[in-house]
């Protein structure tokens, strides 16, 4: 299995003198094409600090990550920002849209970027995810005139339009009420299930076991994992049932 | 805990606070140096006309002299108080040479006089009546400013030897606008070089009721007493004296106006922008029900500790810059003796700046108002619609690059802010356009239009009438010359409509030869007709078709105003007419020559000034520059200085509203990043947001230039006596060089402003 990401022994520290404290501290992780997986922990854990050092929004202090087999520590600013327009694709707790943009502008505003004689095939692009996650209606919305629900639905259409090699998601559902959050999660299985690898960072057990690994962080390592089937919409319970006994049984 | 969250907010926004505060300073500074500026020439002024017992009228004469008329009527109008008739001694500036300069080319009309006995004191540099010993002379105070001579220098005036032993101040002829300068010696020095020069008479009278100079002075014409020269009032003298530190004060309060408005637009920026930032704690201000108006007072505290700080900031410096620009009234005037006075109109001032900034701010608080407490908690952000600006999508887009758009979209989208910086854009534009074009105008060669010139190469002026025909011979038998024409000026009187008599200078000959333009009518042709220059016209309320009666010999003459036209030259007070006339003086004589080939112009120019070393021969485009040279150089130095003071406020402005955007779209900065956007594509968002928004200031300053500017210009100029008043713009200066120097600075700035923005960590800023 080809890995897209690989995080090996990740330091990343926060103050200075006696103050200063390894936010991570030596994490390694990896990640395979087409994975579905979900970092879990308390806050103050590390888990959204291990999320900006793995997708190059951050740097970190020791280790390496490569991504897509390219060492994102070697490389350069603008070629970061060229990665993660075109390969990565993010959803936020708080939908992190332009308020000066409606809908439809915000969700091709990155495809957009010198490839503007491209409007058109851009525009179907973006209006076929909206009908397939359910906002077909909202594109000439402004941000403020759609629920949260709505809203993160139109942040992940704008995270898949340059078919990204895999979706980030730092607790996407962490607004929502748990009907929207179900719906949110069907539409993460299903992009994972067109072969999209996706990590999430969650402190949400329903969410988590959703996904078929789970790392659990604490203090700036991961100290343990929970492998579980591909999800098919059976056996939710059960699922459910492993992940909290095995976070009863590490302590978060 | 009010003074905990200003003080925080200050530490936060030091660069901001620092150049409102600035601002608020500069203005102020200006505030009280205008007002201590004013009081102190207003008191200068009295004492020196005081000491020096200013004539209240005075009438300028050459030629003979009835003095028994003059003392029968001074002792028959009960208003006058003191009259005497003083003698000016003109004398040619090649003969004077003081220390190691000679006057020969100097402008003025430099002449030498006694110390006067009952009034019109010359004065030394501490006010007191200068008693001259033989030998002695004292120079205007002039030539010790330019530096020509100083105290102690050889003085050789037509070979005799003089010691300067000082400086005087002449109430009557101090000011550079003032043709004459005196010179003063002693009774026997002067008698001596007395069959030098040419004398002048100055008939002066003090009286004893000043408001009445108006029945004075028509008295004193319709008694048809010596006026073969200029008349000037006590008012004119003041004006005089007062007017280039008069000038002064009002540029001072211009720019002042200025930087307040500049002052307004930062604190509205700044406040609208803080508004934005706090609006969910207003919302819970609100909500946990604390009264409107003590939200209001932390805002209003902190603008009014800035506004306050800024005050005594610029009353200090105020203080300090004082001395600089008194030196020139203390010079030309002695100390004022209301200085104290000065200090507290200053104050004054200072204060009227602090409470119009604290009542703007109370008035731009008026925001708080609408702001719901529900949709601040639940939002964050004012859920007002984005008005405008709907339809311009990115999906509609073909026209600009993403990066451009987004920038534009930014502009339309909060107009609001944007307004500040584009208003400060448009008032730097006018201020760079408007002086360009007014130098370039009064500097083109179209602007003899206004001088009531017509189109020839050389004058020949001459106040000799007996050599006229001496001139004319030779021009006659020139044959490089291919047209000429001879004008005389005489002064008549004229009738007003209330039936008084004034003096008029008329301009007698040959009109249709070098023809002028006209702004009404057409030139006079006939024996009994007439044109008259704006400002006659306008004051003796003529039009053209109107009649006119000029009394010649005690008949009255009746003419018909044929045309207007606009003459800054001589007070702007002239008039043209054919009619031919033996009976009054001539007061001076032109030739005006045009030459077949214009190669010769500079040949025959130095040729004739050589032969009529009486007369002043000048080719006509240094004649223009010569009468216009001193005006032309300061439009010249104002609107380089208004170039430059346009460009620092625009950096100025424009780094403080890219600070400040950065600091508050931080979290949209992060977003943009974190999609993949580029330093260098944000950057380029925030340069196409200040093109965008100057591009619109440019376009709206220069039409603004082009109209309100050609307005107060065309206001300025005609209180010179021009009539309709067009700009003559240079576009390369105005619509492209000024354009880019703009567009260069604002780019300068953006890129210094926005630097900031690759520092913004995307982690620390996208969680909210």
């Amino acid at each position: 299995m080809k890995k897209i990401i690989i995080g090996d022994h990740i330091v990343k520290a926060f103050g200075e003198g006696d103050e200063q404290r390894n936010v991570l501290d030596g994490v390694s992780v990896e990640i395979n094409e087409g994975e579905f997986v979900s970092v879990m922990g308390s806050s103050g854990s590390g888990k959204s600090t291990l999320m900006f050092a793995l997708s190059g929004m951050d740097g970190f202090d020791g280790g390496k990550v490569v991504f897509d087999s390219r060492d994102l520590s070697a490389v350069g600013e603008n070629e970061l920002s060229d990665i993660r327009r075109t390969k990565m694709g993010f959803v936020f707790q708080q939908p992190t849209m332009l308020k000066n943009l409606n809908i439809l502008d915000n969700i091709i505003l990155p495809s957009m970027r010198g490839n503007r004689k491209n409007v058109v095939k851009i525009s179907e692009k973006a209006r076929a995810l909206m009908k397939r996650v359910g906002i077909a209606e909202l594109e000439k919305r402004d941000i403020i005139q759609v629920s949260g629900g709505q809203l993160q639905r139109a942040g992940i259409c704008r995270a898949l339009m340059n078919s990204p090699k895999i979706i980030f998601g730092d607790e996407p559902t962490g607004s929502l009420n748990s009907k929207s959050a179900q719906e949110i999660m069907d539409i993460f299985s299903e992009i994972n299930a067109d072969g999209t690898s996706v990590m999430l960072v969650t402190h949400d057990a329903k969410v988590a076991a959703r996904t078929e690994r789970i790392m659990f962080m604490r203090d700036g390592k991961i100290v343990s994992e929970l492998k579980l089937p591909k999800f098919d919409g059976m056996d939710m319970d059960g699922r459910l049932e492993k992940v909290t006994v095995k976070m009863l049984e590490i302590g978060i | 805990m009010y003074f905990r969250i200003i003080r925080n907010d200050i530490l936060k926004s030091k660069a901001i606070t620092l150049t409102t505060m600035i601002f608020v300073a500069a203005a102020s500074m200006l505030v009280s140096l205008a007002a201590i500026l004013v009081v102190n020439l207003s008191g200068a002024l009295d004492t020196l006309m005081t000491q020096a017992k200013t004539p209240h009228f005075m009438q300028m004469h050459s030629g003979d002299i009835d003095t028994a008329r003059l003392k029968s009527f001074a002792e028959q109008n009960n208003n006058v108080e003191e009259y005497q008739v003083v003698e000016f001694l003109g004398m040619d500036g090649t003969q004077i040479i003081l220390g190691d300069h000679s006057l020969s080319d100097s402008v003025q009309d430099n002449g030498f006089s006694i110390q006067n006995e009952k009034f019109d004191y010359l004065l030394d540099l501490n006010g007191n009546i200068i008693n001259v010993s033989d030998g002695e002379l004292y120079v205007p105070i002039t030539y010790m400013r330019d530096n020509t001579v100083s105290v102690g220098d050889k003085a050789v005036i037509n070979g005799k030897e003089f010691t300067v032993s000082g400086f005087l101040r002449d109430s009557t002829m101090n000011s550079s606008l003032s043709a004459s300068k005196r010179f003063l010696v002693s009774n026997k020095d002067f008698a001596e070089i007395k069959e030098l020069g040419s004398i002048e008479y100055l008939i002066e009278f003090k009286l004893k009721d000043f408001s009445a100079i108006g029945e004075f002075e028509t008295a004193y014409a319709s008694a048809g007493l010596e006026a073969n020269g200029p008349t000037v009032t006590y008012t004119l003298f003041k004006t005089m004296n007062a007017i280039s530190d008069g000038m002064l004060i009002a540029v001072i309060l211009l720019v002042c106006a200025l930087v307040v408005a500049i002052a307004f637009m930062s604190i509205r920026f700044t406040l609208l922008a803080k508004i934005e930032d706090d609006y969910r704690e207003i919302g819970v201000m609100k909500a946990i029900g604390l009264r409107l108006s003590d939200i209001k007072k932390i805002y209003l505290a902190k603008y009014a500790g800035i506004a306050a700080a800024g005050s005594i900031f610029g009353f200090i410096f105020s203080l300090m810059f004082q001395g600089m620009l008194l030196e020139n009234i203390r010079l030309y005037m002695g100390e004022s003796e209301n200085s104290s006075v000065a200090l507290v109109l200053g104050i004054i001032g200072i204060l009227l700046v602090f409470l119009a900034i604290v009542t703007y701010v109370n008035f731009v608080l008026k925001r708080f108002q609408k702001i719901s407490a529900a949709e601040a908690i639940r939002f964050g952000t004012s859920q007002e619609k984005i008005a405008g600006a709907k339809r311009f999508t990115l999906i509609r887009n073909r026209l600009f690059s993403t990066n451009i758009f987004l920038g534009i979209k930014d502009v339309l989208a909060r107009k609001r802010l944007y307004a500040t910086m584009l208003v400060v854009l448009v008032i730097s534009a006018f201020i760079m356009i408007v002086p360009q074009n007014l130098y370039n105008t009064i500097s083109s060669k179209s602007f003899i239009q206004y001088m009531g010139i017509g189109n020839y190469d050389l004058r020949i002026q001459t106040n000799i009438s007996d050599k006229t025909n001496e001139i004319v011979k030779t021009i006659d038998s020139d044959s490089a010359v291919s047209k000429y024409t001879v004008l005389t000026t005489k002064t008549f009187k004229v009738k007003t409509s209330n039936g008084s008599e004034e003096n008029i200078k008329v301009e007698l000959g040959d009109h249709a030869a070098f023809p002028i333009e006209y702004s009404e009518g057409r030139a006079p042709a006939r024996d009994d007709e007439i044109a008259l220059s704006v400002i006659n016209a306008g004051e003796m309320s003529k039009k053209v078709g109107d009649y006119l009666t000029l009394v010649i010999e005690g008949k009255e003459k009746y003419l018909t105003v044929t045309g207007i036209y606009s003459d800054v030259t001589n007070g702007g007070k002239t008039a043209k007419a054919v009619f031919t006339d033996n009976s009054a003086n001539v007061m001076w004589t032109i030739i005006c020559v045009e030459l077949s080939d214009k190669s010769l112009i500079d040949s025959r120019v130095s040729g004739y000034s050589d032969k009529f070393d009486f007369a002043k021969t000048s080719d006509i485009d240094e004649y223009v520059s010569q009468t216009l040279g001193s005006t032309i150089n300061s439009v010249e130095m104002a609107s380089y200085t208004a170039v430059a003071f346009a460009l620092v406020i625009t950096v100025l402005v424009t780094l403080l509203f890219m600070k400040m955007l950065v600091a508050k779209d931080r979290y949209s900065i992060a977003v943009m990043k974190a999609l993949g956007f580029t330093n260098s594509d944000i950057k380029a968002q925030y340069v196409s947001r200040s093109v965008f928004v100057l591009i619109v200031g440019i376009i709206l300053g220069t039409l603004l230039a082009n109209t309100l500017g050609e307005v107060l210009a065309g206001a300025l100029i005609s209180s010179f006596g021009a009539s309709k008043f067009n700009f003559t713009v240079n576009p390369f200066n105005a619509y492209l060089l000024s354009p880019l120097m703009m567009i260069f600075t604002v780019l300068i700035a953006t890129m210094i402003g926005t630097s900031s923005a690759g520092k913004i960590k995307i982690s620390e800023n996208i969680k909210e």
